[in-house]
């Protein structure tokens, strides 16, 4: 169980500086409005904010109320107004509105905004346009990388998926790039460099400028992380999509991870009363489960509870002595095991109840025979029963997807008849829906290539021209064809099991899905890093439709030691799952490297379909 | 400034003095002295003043503006602090002449005290001491003070008065037994092969003085102006250095180095005649920034190597001067300039060429400028001086390369600005980064341009798409809604998707049906999916309008039938069911009405529905309805492993502890054969 990792592992750096930075970084925008203030965040910036200054430190810097920027209005009648918000168009109409209403009523206050990650034009633009330009004042606070773990880096930035894979928009790509740069300056330069895809070829090579242009303050220091691996989320769709089940994915699945918190209802405190849990390494239990296959998860539980009572029953038979030396050291300890201990047992119960409820194991079913291309028939029979039945317009919509992409798009009779059954269940405004999935290229038609309108046909020509590598055609995704089964061929995706696939003692990665598939990103990263390059991979990149989005840049570093050569930092661009955190985390142990995980954001099937649907207001 | 009592004409003297970052004006009228600030005008009386002063003739503050020296009419000077607080000394020279200047002679951190008087011909320097010195002036002259003493120019000469520096002092102050002196004298001896040299050094060794020899060697050089006299200071301290184990270097470098750009700037070709203390209170920088000033390049180069300044702060720097020269040059050919400039440059560390390119731009040197910026390696950089120059088109790709997308904003509202319409839409087609930017842009902030961009790329699905969801976000009248649709529809038959075409018409269609139905029953319809309304009107009794609208909206079978059957047991109504589940012979088979039954928590009416369930699904029907024996015989009926494992995991302890070993011998029996 839980297994540790090999002796010669290398230690992870510290990250909790990046906190640091962080909270002193907002401290000083704050105390640049010197006097009583009230502060409005947006709602999505409030866990993370939550994770660097707590409400007592922002008292500190004469923070008097909060409140939330939301689609209301706020009554506040402090003289000082600040906003923290993130750099979207939405947010400066809802400032421009408070400050034009201020001004209707003759009333004069100082208005700051600071905008996190970063201040885009566009905003200050709107700011013009509404006319308040002059008054408010504008401020960056550049809190772009939040340590959830130690381990795990996330942007926070869940728009990005939505943003970069379907609008083509390219404006996060300039704070990934920062991001890495702060890495890059904190912990030393990074000697070897792969990535794969356009978005990720984009911000390394935004992110070089950046280094180039700053050049000699990274120089001479040793580099404390010897790999990184930048990869686009498009590159593998199918994991993201596929249904958890390692312990931290389920929980996620089930009870929505937020900022490495989660909500545990009644229902798993068994009180009335909800619990907000931290689930990181600092969780000593959690920690023992987290990657954990579910199947696992149970017996391991009750084997802890044993090991618990019986430490609990040492104290019989303790002298007096012996007793008071329990009771202060070891007691608290136990008592906080405990505590921990029910939760998770109380959550593992909630998950069974529902899991079994939507009859779990055959949508299992149906998945894994998505996955290996076996009875898709039955598959789609089941898919359009799904729908028929209305079970869930995200479900259904993700089976859809995991079909499209497995069989290189749906055969035209089954995307005309799902579609029409999907509308029909859900709801009209899906159409939108699926235009957005076909131009993301998640749901697609089988079919040849002469579907291009002439517009977008003439678009991917210009794929020719000097800036090509920087352009992100929405369109060129019609055209790219997933070809997973051919990758899965060729990586090997699909484990031969000769007997029972021993979940307890896995012996690969495809152990995340109870053996029956290794996810594929998991597997080029493995790849890459066995190989040093992309070299003998070229079939699958150009299968994955980036030929020439694989890229590595070595640097002959000779200060590098073997220790960080060990270290590895992969950035999921578009968002990664638990899953593949937990393999890669597997995968770490058996080679004896130590990943570190940068996210866009945490994801998974359920927020990459939600990403993509259209929803009435 | 407030007034001054008593002043009818010019004053007879006047200066400004500064204390405590304030300015202030002294100012005297006949024998009166006034201080003026801003706001204020009080009078002052320097303490111990000689009687008898009718006028003052001239006064002056120090280099520091610590000091005040005042001439009066009787030839009487007196020297105090410029606060007026207290008198440093007084002198009496006798001349009643005004003075043509008087200007202090210091030097820092000396004690001494002198101002230096300037009359036609005549030059005093006076101080606390009751003699003066007098110099006679060949010419006329003007005096310059300066922070450690007094220049002072004539037509032909250029001559510098300071007080001694005491290091110099000690060492050539006749029959000077300073080490430093001693030093010198043992260097001397030592060149003439005398053994003197050991005799002075060792009586600056006994009293272990030699360090301070050396420095005040070192010192003493610093202030030499004739090379020849620094080499021989500096000859010096290096012989004491050694016999010296751990003396630090680096002073002794550094004054070779220092002396070495003084005694080049000193050149009559350059003619900076700077004094040692001088030039270190200026800092290299502002001397280089002189030397650039007087476009003295190769010089402030060659500085920069010699002191190995680091390029950014030194060479580069320089370069960038210099090549902002040269783009003046209007007597040379674009071509040339660019060229001359990039060899020159190169790609050295720090030099911009956008500055430079911007300098170009503005001495009128278009071309040239745009030439100069290809040599940029930072391409965000060319962008803010090509739309200054109107090359928006230009500017536009670079933004683009440069990745940054707030540049790519920039551009883009320049060019929205400076182009018509049709002409930024048409700039826009060919960059679809920025076009994706600027359609984001749009669907925040201006709807109407959005419908405009898809119209003008005859982009006709994303046109449906737009007005799909104007049908539902923007309009609220029903019949404004539908010709959203409407035009969404023709807009997908444009885009040649029939689907899309076709889906948009039904929901049109579906939205004028629910209007009506609204109307004629009540409740909510509108905005339901198909089936949910085919639900509601079930729920609502309403079957003969649901089934006809399930016939409209060619709703399939297996779907109706699972929508049914939901809603019929949704509503407890068992007996519609059945008769309904004999209607015809069920698409989805029996199961699915066991499941829903059971979830109903109906196990009577579950176990009507078990009986007819085919025999693949029997077991599993009838392990819903609990009947676990029965489900056993029927799976060792089917001699079925799967389903014979499926019955077990369901036996519950002793309840099923018979059926258990039933299914237990089967198998056993099974594996026989």
């Amino acid at each position: 169980m839980a297994f540790p990792h090999r002796p010669d592992a290398p230690e992870l750096p510290d990250f909790s500086m990046l906190k640091r930075l962080a909270r002193d970084q907002l401290i000083y925008l704050l105390e640049q409005l010197p006097g009583k203030k009230d502060l409005f965040i947006e709602a999505d910036l409030m866990s993370p904010l939550d994770r660097i200054a707590n409400v007592s430190i922002l008292k500190q810097h004469e923070v008097d109320k909060l409140y939330k920027v939301e689609n209301k209005p706020a009554f506040s009648s402090s003289e000082q107004l600040c906003f923290l918000v993130r750099p979207r168009i939405k947010n400066m109409r809802y400032i421009a509105n408070l400050v034009n209403a201020d001004k209707m009523a003759g009333r004069t206050r100082k208005y700051k905004v600071i905008f996190s990650p970063q201040k885009f034009y566009a905003c200050e633009m709107v700011l013009e346009e509404e006319g308040i330009y002059g008054d408010v004042s504008c401020d960056e606070w550049a809190f772009s990388l939040l340590p959830l773990d130690v381990d795990l880096l996330s942007m926070e930035l869940p728009e990005f998926f939505r943003d970069y894979f379907l609008e083509g928009d390219q404006c996060w790509i300039n704070t990934v790039a920062q991001a890495l740069h702060l890495l890059s300056t904190l912990y030393g330069p990074f000697p070897n460099c792969y990535g794969i895809g356009r978005c990720a070829k984009m911000s390394h090579e935004l992110w070089r400028k950046l280094e180039e242009e700053e050049d000699g303050e990274t120089k001479g220091r040793r580099p404390e992380i010897g790999h990184v691996f930048l990869l686009d989320r498009d590159v593998d769709f199918v994991t993201a999509l596929c249904s958890q089940v390692v312990y931290e994915g389920l929980v996620d699945d089930t009870f929505r991870v937020k900022c490495g918190s989660v909500d545990f209802g009644p229902e798993v405190t068994s009180s009335d009363k909800s619990l907000k849990v931290l689930l990181n390494a600092e969780d000593k239990v959690f920690n023992e489960i987290r990657n954990e296959h579910f199947s696992n998860v149970f017996g391991f539980l009750s084997q802890k509870a044993r090991n618990l009572q019986a430490q609990y029953d040492r104290r019989r038979g303790m002298d007096i002595k012996q007793m008071k030396n329990f009771v202060s050291q070891e007691l608290k300890g136990l008592k906080q095991e405990h505590r921990l201990l029910s939760l998770h047992i109380g959550a593992c119960e909630s998950i069974m109840k529902k899991k079994t409820k939507q009859d779990f194991q055959e949508l299992i079913k149906t998945e894994h025979a998505l996955l290996e291309g076996f009875s898709i028939r039955e598959s789609t029979n089941y898919i359009e029963e799904h729908i028929d039945r209305q079970v869930s317009p995200i479900e259904s919509l993700r089976l859809m997807c995991l079909l499209s992409i497995t069989e290189n798009g749906l055969i035209p009779k089954d995307y005309r008849s799902l579609k029409t059954q999907y509308l029909q269940s859900y709801g009209p405004e899906h159409l939108l829906t699926f235009s957005n999935l076909r131009r993301a290229g998640l749901l697609t038609e089988q079919a040849p290539g002469d579907t291009l309108t002439a517009v977008e046909s003439k678009v991917s020509k210009l794929v020719t021209d000097k800036a090509a590598g920087k352009i992100t055609d929405a369109f060129s995704s019609l055209a790219k064809r997933s070809n997973f089964r051919a990758i899965s061929k060729k990586l090997n995706l699909i484990p031969r099991v000769d007997g029972e696939y021993d979940l307890k003692v896995p012996r690969d990665m495809a152990y995340v899905f109870s053996g029956a598939y290794v996810p594929l990103s998991c597997r080029i990263i493995e790849q890459v890093l066995e190989r040093q390059s992309w070299q003998g991979l070229d079939e699958v990149v150009r299968l994955l439709n980036c030929s020439e989005l694989a890229f590595t840049d070595m640097t002959k570093e000779d200060k590098a030691s073997s220790e960080s050569l060990r270290l590895i930092l992969v950035v999921f661009l578009g968002g990664c799952t638990f899953s593949e955190i937990s393999a890669l985390r597997f995968l770490g142990r058996e080679k004896g490297y130590r990943f570190i995980f940068l996210t866009t954001a945490v994801t998974n099937s359920v927020r990459l379909m939600e990403a993509m649907s259209e929803v009435k207001a | 400034m407030p007034e001054v009592p008593g002043l009818q004409s010019a004053p007879s003297c006047w200066t400004t003095m500064c204390q405590d970052r304030v300015a202030h004006i002294l100012l005297a009228v006949g024998p009166d002295l006034y201080l003026l600030d801003h706001a204020a005008c009080s009078a002052v009386t320097p303490p111990g003043l000689a009687a008898g002063v009718s006028s003052f003739l001239q006064m002056a503050v120090s280099f520091t503006y610590r000091h005040l020296a005042l001439f009066t009419d009787t030839g009487y000077i007196w020297m105090g602090t410029a606060s007026l607080k207290e008198k440093l000394c007084e002198f009496n020279c006798n001349i009643r002449a005004p003075p043509k200047q008087m200007v202090w002679c210091s030097r820092p951190r000396s004690k001494e005290r002198a101002v230096v008087v300037a009359w036609e011909r005549r030059l005093m320097v006076v101080g606390d001491a009751p003699e003066g010195i007098q110099f006679v002036l060949d010419e006329d002259s003007y005096l310059v003070p300066e922070l450690d003493g007094v220049r002072i120019f004539s037509r032909s000469t250029h001559e510098f008065l300071h007080e001694v520096p005491v290091a110099s002092e000690e060492i050539f102050k006749i029959a000077s037994m300073a080490p430093g002196a001693l030093l010198l004298e043992a260097q001397k001896e030592y060149e003439k092969e005398s053994q003197k040299a050991d005799e002075y050094l060792r009586e600056i060794q006994e009293l272990g003085q030699l360090p301070q020899a050396v420095q005040q060697c070192i010192e003493a050089a610093g202030h030499e102006h004739w090379p020849d006299m620094q080499k021989s200071l500096l000859r010096a301290a290096s012989f004491g250095k050694c016999f010296l184990d751990r003396f630090p270097p680096d002073s002794f470098v550094r004054m070779c180095q220092d002396l070495r750009v003084l005694n080049a700037i000193r050149d009559y070709h350059i003619g900076i005649p700077l004094t040692y203390s001088q030039y270190k209170q200026l800092t290299i920088q502002v001397l280089l920034d002189r030397l650039v000033l007087r476009r003295l390049y190769p010089l402030a180069i060659q500085i920069c190597e010699y002191l190995r300044l680091p390029e950014v702060q030194g060479v580069s720097r320089i370069l960038a001067h210099w090549a902002c020269y040269k783009v003046q040059q209007k007597d040379v050919s674009d071509e040339d300039v660019a060229r001359a400039i990039n060899q020159k440059l190169g790609d050295t560390p720090g030099v911009s060429y956008s500055d430079i390119a911007a300098r170009a731009y503005g001495c009128g040197r278009t071309e040239l400028a745009i030439k100069l910026l290809e040599y940029e390696p930072r391409s965000g950089e060319q962008v803010p001086l090509l739309l200054k120059m109107k090359r928006s088109k230009l500017a536009l790709s670079k933004a683009i390369e440069s990745g940054d997308t707030d540049l790519v904003f920039t551009v883009l509202l320049h060019l929205k600005n400076e182009l018509n319409r049709g002409d930024f839409f048409m700039t826009l087609r060919n960059q679809p980064m920025a076009l994706s930017l600027y359609r984001q842009f749009c669907k925040h902030q201006e709807l109407e341009t959005l419908k405009d961009l898809y119209n003008q790329d005859d982009n006709h699905q994303e046109l449906g798409s737009f007005h799909v969801r104007a049908s539902y976000a923007a309009e609220e009248r029903i019949e404004g809604r539908v010709a959203a649709l409407q035009a969404a529809a023709d807009a997908f038959y444009k885009a040649k998707n029939e689907f899309a075409a076709k889906a948009t018409e039904d929901q049109m269609r579906l939205l004028r049906l629910q209007r009506r139905l609204e109307d004629e029953l009540g409740g909510r319809f509108l905005d339901l999916s198909v089936h949910d309304t085919v639900t509601t009107l079930i729920l609502s009794g309403q079957n003969k309008r649901a089934e006809q609208l399930a016939r409209d909206f060619r709703i399939p079978d297996k779907r109706l039938w699972w929508l049914k059957l939901t809603a019929l047991a949704d509503l407890e109504d068992w007996e519609e069911l059945e008769k309904f589940s004999k209607s015809k012979k069920s698409p989805i088979g029996y199961l699915p009405f066991v499941e829903i039954c059971m979830k109903q928590h109906n196990k009577y009416e579950a176990k009507k529905y078990a009986s007819r369930v085919g025999p693949e699904q029997k077991v599993k029907a009838l392990l819903l309805v609990g009947d676990v024996a029965q489900a056993a015989d029927v799976a060792i009926e089917h001699r079925n492993e799967a389903e014979m494992s499926l019955v077990l995991s369901h036996c519950t302890g002793a309840t099923d502890g018979a059926t258990a070993d039933k299914i237990q011998r089967a198998r056993a029996q099974a594996q026989k054969k």
